[in-house]
């Protein structure tokens, strides 16, 4: 069984060789945890999200950075750089509803993303715990609809 | 709460309706050819039955907001048994049928007030996640496995609101893996 605080180290458990593919696709999804992580950050020294909140996602999306980071090297590919400052971040941290909003914007194509992912990796082994990260980026999704005063489940 | 169900007790009746499911019906003579994924799907579909009908037990225990989404919660659930169906189907696979409401209510722990089933819910969804991130590597084409992953998210997000419902957190950990 996959325990809580586990998957990191199953995505790094596996130092083989892995297809070239599959390293592009989670070298694509760790840009997309740090962007996450950098806009709940900015967030959270702006105020523009409850505290407690930003606290939450940021450290999240850190450790999803962290498991897929550990994943990649294992694999013997360098974790690629920062992602380059996005504009509409720096626009939306005008107002809380503003920021929520392009968060909810990041936290849809993150699901999207990792619904590909799983579709398309041919490493069996590092499925169950991006279906982990999946999960948790759907969770953050009801977080930030909820913080809206939205339904929770967008319906 | 005296008198309300305990997670120990919760996770038996969980672990109790998920071992009966299916269990009685007779194994198909013709069907899929073997590790297409039509049997694993097939035992997610009885487990996605029996949450549609606990649902149904809960909804009588729930008011406003609770009952609310727990409807909503319910569609989406049988929007899975359709798409799971499907799925079986096209793998020429027979699907495994839903238990009468009675049967489903042996199987169930005797729910007390809306905590309980709230409580009962969150066991149930928690067992929904794991059954489709199980199932991500064990599933043999591209199409499966998103279908695995587009209703495991739907799941993440089932246990969110739950959360909600019962004054906690909705996002309480970074990697959702349906630990029970």
């Amino acid at each position: 069984m996959l325990a809580a605080g586990a998957a990191p180290l199953a995505l790094a458990a596996v130092a083989t060789a892995a297809p070239k593919p599959d390293l592009d696709v989670l070298e694509r999804l760790l840009t997309r945890e740090r962007r996450l992580e950098a806009a709940y950050e900015a967030a959270l020294r702006r105020g523009a999200l409850s505290e407690p909140l930003a606290r939450a996602l940021r450290d999240q999306e850190r450790e999803h950075a962290r498991g897929i980071e550990m994943s990649l090297t294992a694999r013997g590919r360098r974790a690629p750089g920062p992602p380059e400052p996005d504009r509409a971040l720096a626009a939306s941290l005008r107002s809380r509803e503003a920021f929520a909003r392009y968060a909810l914007g990041l936290e849809d194509r993150a699901v999207r993303a990792y619904v590909d992912a799983l579709s398309s990796l041919r490493d069996t082994r590092v499925l169950q715990p991006l279906g982990a990260i999946l999960a948790s980026e759907a969770q953050h999704q009801v977080a930030l609809r909820r913080f809206l005063g939205e339904p929770l489940l967008g319906v | 709460m005296a008198g309300s169900l305990t997670r120990r007790g919760a996770l038996g009746a969980a672990a109790v309706v998920l071992a009966s499911c299916g269990s009685s019906d007779p194994p198909p003579r013709t069907g899929p050819r073997p590790g297409s994924g039509a049997g694993l799907l097939n035992s997610i579909l009885a487990l996605e039955h029996a949450v549609v009908a606990a649902y149904a037990t809960g909804a009588g225990l729930l008011r406003g907001e609770a009952l609310r989404y727990a409807r909503v919660i319910a569609d989406q659930e049988r929007e899975h048994v359709r798409r799971l169906d499907e799925l079986i189907r096209g793998l020429g696979g027979t699907t495994a049928r839903s238990r009468t409401p009675d049967e489903y209510a042996r199987s169930f722990p005797v729910l007390h007030d809306g905590a309980d089933a709230l409580r009962f819910a969150h066991d149930l969804e928690e067992r929904l996640v794991r059954a489709y991130l199980q199932a991500l590597p064990k599933l043999p084409d591209a199409e499966l496995r998103r279908a695995a992953a587009e209703i495991g998210a739907d799941e993440g997000a089932h246990l969110a609101v739950i959360n909600v419902l019962r004054g906690r957190p909705a996002a309480p950990q970074p990697f959702v893996t349906g630990t029970l």
